[in-house]
């Protein structure tokens, strides 16, 4: 019998080819980020012991190697520093233009700043300077083999939009 | 310092570009031209090999590709045989690893090969083995795998902060197209026109289609072997590895670690380290073959490695002074622009360079260079490496 070698054409997922971080609580033990995501939370960790806050969150803090961690708030909005909208040799899935921006979260904000894609934003529309905004979409779901037995993980992602003047 | 003096003895590559090749047939051919470069130089002699590449696990489906590599060149090591991998400096930091294996007596002759496959068997899958490339649960689902975006970003940011010229970006690779014009080894042999690089396709403004490397298939390798094995394989004046830094201080973007995505601090730091560690001081360089993966970060780079001041980098690219008899001639091989940027070959390609200028044999060569500098960027410009070398040993 033939054996085609391509798990892709006998219908199996692999998540080398795969954007989106896999962020099941089976695999992943920061998957509380994405729990707090669901429910329209930017958040990350913060050492209990030293107080150091750390992005993305982590099982341990850098500076003092405590396992002592705990879930803080980080701000949902910024304002946009610079912002680029790519026209070619974008990852394929990704509609043209990419808009990316580089986003001042504030003076107060525990991580100051962060790259986000900007989404629901018409082309040529976002300058320097303009408020955008947390926004929490669904990506694609996946199998994973837990104990023999397969599940589905539903999975969400997070980007910029607008703030609406 | 006592001990042993580590030198680059000889080196070679394929022809880069589009290659109908596999990325081990472009490893035999780069190997070949390396040991047609050293007569002296058999397979029997090498007693080391390290293999660069950050692809090859994903396009070439090889992972533990040392022995893969070490088997169709004939060579059965009894030091080391191993990959390395930090992307774009992949090659850069298997040569200061076989620095140190010489040096620490480990090794005494080792190949340093490099090599990508990036076109096959499709071309959209570059795009998704390079959210591997960099942090990929943070970073890549914000679009920015392919690297323009976080580039054109740093563009922006400098222009904002330095008054730097879209044009200015234009003279990095024209100057750099110019030279490579006269390689043949190299993705391109053309040269390009200010109304060129202006009119060029929009990538993710301001950076057109010049302002970019292309994606390219090659391969390169050198010998780095002690020095007394240098001497007894090759006529060729030694080219002493002085040392060099490899700098890591984040991966991603969000702990960036500049004031703006302008200022580089982590080179900064990573050559303040080389020289340091060389005692070379950048008035001291002849000749750099610095990481111009995009226009703006070669301006960037001449920059923090103190060729000029800072944020004057656009003025003195524009005043010619990366040119031959300008104060530091930069990619003088043509750069990753006009070479092209087979990641982990690039920096074996510098490290050829820098060897046939410091033994009066580049092509573009620049009169009497005694001291050379390569330099490499990797992932979101998130790691920087520095490699020192010099006509002399260190004092």
């Amino acid at each position: 019998m033939a054996v085609s070698g391509i798990p892709f054409l006998e219908g199996r997922y692999s998540p080398t080819l795969d954007l989106w971080p896999i962020e099941a609580k089976e695999f992943n033990r920061i998957h509380t980020f994405y729990d707090s995501l669901r429910e329209g939370r930017f958040t990350t960790t913060r050492c209990k012991q030293c107080g150091r806050v750390l992005y993305p969150p982590r099982v341990i803090c850098p500076e003092c190697y405590s396992d002592e961690l705990e879930w803080i708030e980080l701000p949902k909005r910024g304002k946009v520093i610079a912002v680029v909208e790519k026209l070619g040799g974008v990852p394929i899935c990704f509609e043209v233009p990419v808009i990316d921006a580089w986003i001042d979260l504030g003076e107060g904000s525990p991580l100051r700043h962060i790259l986000s894609r900007v989404i629901n934003c018409p082309p040529q529309s976002l300058k320097e300077g303009d408020e955008v905004q947390l926004v929490v979409f669904d990506v694609p779901s996946h199998p994973m083999e837990i104990r023999r037995e397969t599940i589905i993980a539903e999975r969400v992602f997070f980007a910029f939009e607008p703030v609406k003047k | 310092m006592a001990g042993r003096n580590a030198c680059i003895v000889g080196g070679g590559m394929c022809k880069w570009g589009v290659r109908e090749a596999s990325y081990v047939d472009m490893v035999q051919e780069a190997a070949k031209e390396c040991l047609d470069d050293i007569p002296g130089v058999k397979p029997k002699h090498i007693d080391g090999l390290l293999f660069a590449s950050a692809f090859v696990g994903r396009r070439s489906v090889q992972i533990n590709t040392a022995p893969v590599v070490a088997e169709r060149l004939g060579l059965k090591p009894t030091s080391i045989c191993a990959r390395v991998d930090v992307l774009c400096a992949s090659g850069s930091t298997a040569i200061l690893l076989a620095r140190g294996l010489v040096e620490s007596g480990m090794s005494d002759v080792v190949m340093v090969v490099g090599s990508e496959k990036i076109y096959t068997p499709e071309r959209w899958q570059v795009q998704y083995d390079e959210i591997a490339a960099i942090d990929h649960d943070w970073d890549s689902p914000q679009g920015i795998g392919p690297p323009p975006i976080w580039f054109a970003l740093t563009a922006k940011e400098h222009m904002k902060h330095y008054g730097t010229k879209k044009e200015q970006f234009g003279t990095v690779s024209i100057i750099n197209y110019d030279y490579g014009f006269t390689n043949p080894k190299g993705h391109f042999q053309r040269q390009l026109t200010i109304d060129d690089v202006l009119n060029a396709a929009e990538i993710a403004a301001p950076l057109g289609l010049y302002d970019c490397c292309p994606l390219t298939d090659g391969s390169a390798a050198v010998i780095i072997a002690s020095e007394e094995k240098a001497r007894e394989l090759s006529d060729r004046p030694p080219v002493y590895i002085l040392g060099g830094a490899q700098v890591s201080l984040h991966s991603v973007t969000a702990n960036w670690p500049g004031e703006h995505l302008g200022d580089w601090p982590h080179l900064r730091l990573a050559a303040e380290k080389a020289y340091q560690r060389t005692g070379i001081g950048p008035e001291d360089v002849d000749v750099a073959q610095v990481h111009d993966c995009f226009s703006i970060s070669e301006l960037i780079e001449l920059e923090e490695l103190g060729f000029c001041k800072k944020g004057e980098g656009g003025p003195f690219v524009e005043s010619g002074q990366t040119k031959i008899g300008g104060s530091i001639p930069a990619n003088t091989d043509g750069g990753l622009m006009s070479c092209g940027h087979p990641f982990g070959a690039t920096g074996i390609r510098q490290a050829i360079e820098i060897m046939r200028q410091l033994q009066g044999r580049a092509t573009n060569q620049v009169k009497d260079a005694a001291v050379g500098l390569t330099h490499n960027l990797s992932g979101a410009n998130a790691e920087h490496t520095i490699v020192i070398y010099s006509r002399e040993p260190r004092k």
